[in-house]
């Protein structure tokens, strides 16, 4: 009995100790996407430098590709460009998702297509340009859709269309060695 | 000085806080636009509901959430149509489920724990108690014994 009452709050105390460090560890950001395993929602959205182009799951799909959800007021964003231009050169297909941001009446701003087109280019020119092409979600309605938190943000697409993987952050030589390489190249075959 | 300090009170006067009127078409709608925005958590923030953060995406909830909300959809739709998106993490109130059971289970289990725990310390104290007494008596009977055989010593 002694040694029973001895045990249990020290068996408790190792049990919360665990617990709490491996809490320290942990990121608070990381949860399942809902819409893993589902097909792209509906959506017909313009292309960024192109508009009247509209892409539509049906025209997106036939090969596997990242979905970039991203932004030039985006700083991790930016961050990334430079390695996803890698991973293009290496053969990775990536479309990016122009998550723009809203504008504030109230303030006078409003959406200036022309002006978005050309600091995406040069941004895109100074950093490098990962992408075969960009949609734009202006009203963020696809990116609504896809439980996007904020950007950047990334989905692994399948060749029919489906969402297979998600990732919340950027991407670099590590995540993508880690946790994106390997499911990328089993579709690819 | 004095000039500086006060032209910086004109100053603020004149920006104002832009509020957004929402105009609903019952009361019913109103109470359950504020429900909804109360329980609804921003998925991009820290513990935070929508009502109360400014991120992107918690004003994009609201804005669906208002829009379903004057369409005429129930609590239980708008919560479906926003968990379908952002996962159950996007409740307050977390479903029965695999993943959370142990939150209802735990206090109960923590109950019946101590409870055990109590009773088993109860016999404890019972048992310790009769051992006690036994060995009491026993001293008792010890003694009682010596006395006689003194007794019968004398006698012979």
């Amino acid at each position: 009995m002694r040694k029973l009452a001895f045990f249990i709050p020290f068996a408790l105390f190792i049990g919360l100790s665990v617990f709490l460090f491996s809490g320290l560890f942990s990121n608070p950001m990381e949860r399942e996407s809902s819409v893993l395993d589902q097909p792209l929602p509906a959506f017909a959205l313009p292309d960024l430098q192109q508009p009247e182009k509209i892409w539509t799951p049906d025209s997106v799909k036939g090969k596997p590709f990242l979905l970039n959800v991203w932004g030039t007021w985006c700083v991790t964003c930016n961050a990334e460009l430079a390695y996803l231009t890698e991973l293009r050169e290496q053969g990775v297909m990536i479309v990016g998702l122009y998550y723009q941001q809203p504008t504030d009446a109230a303030f006078g701003e409003v959406f200036d297509l022309a002006a978005l087109q050309q600091e995406v280019a040069l941004k895109l020119e100074q950093q490098g340009n990962p992408y075969q092409w960009n949609i734009l979600d202006k009203d963020r309605t696809l990116i609504f859709d896809l439980g996007v938190t904020g950007a950047p943000e990334t989905f692994l697409i399948d060749a029919q269309g489906v969402i297979r993987l998600h990732h919340i952050g950027d991407i670099n030589p590590q995540v993508w060695q880690q946790k994106l390489a390997a499911a990328y190249q089993n579709m690819q075959e | 000085m004095k000039y500086f300090f006060l032209s910086l009170l004109l100053l603020t006067g004149s920006v104002q806080a832009t509020q957004v009127l929402i105009e609903f078409k019952s009361p019913e709608q109103q109470a359950l636009f504020k429900e909804l925005t109360h329980e609804l958590r921003c998925p991009k923030c820290q513990n935070q509901n929508i009502a109360d953060s400014n991120a992107v995406v918690a004003v994009d909830m609201r804005h669906k959430t208002l829009e379903l909300v004057q369409q005429g959809q129930t609590k239980q739709q708008v919560l479906d149509y926003m968990k379908s998106r952002y996962g159950d993490f996007v409740h307050y109130q977390p479903p029965l489920n695999k993943f959370t059971l142990i939150l209802w289970l735990l206090p109960a289990l923590m109950v019946l724990g101590l409870i055990l725990l109590l009773l088993a310390r109860r016999k404890a104290d019972h048992a310790e108690l009769v051992d006690e007494a036994v060995t009491e008596s026993q001293g008792q009977l010890e003694q009682q014994l010596d006395h006689l055989i003194e007794q019968y010593r004398r006698k012979s």
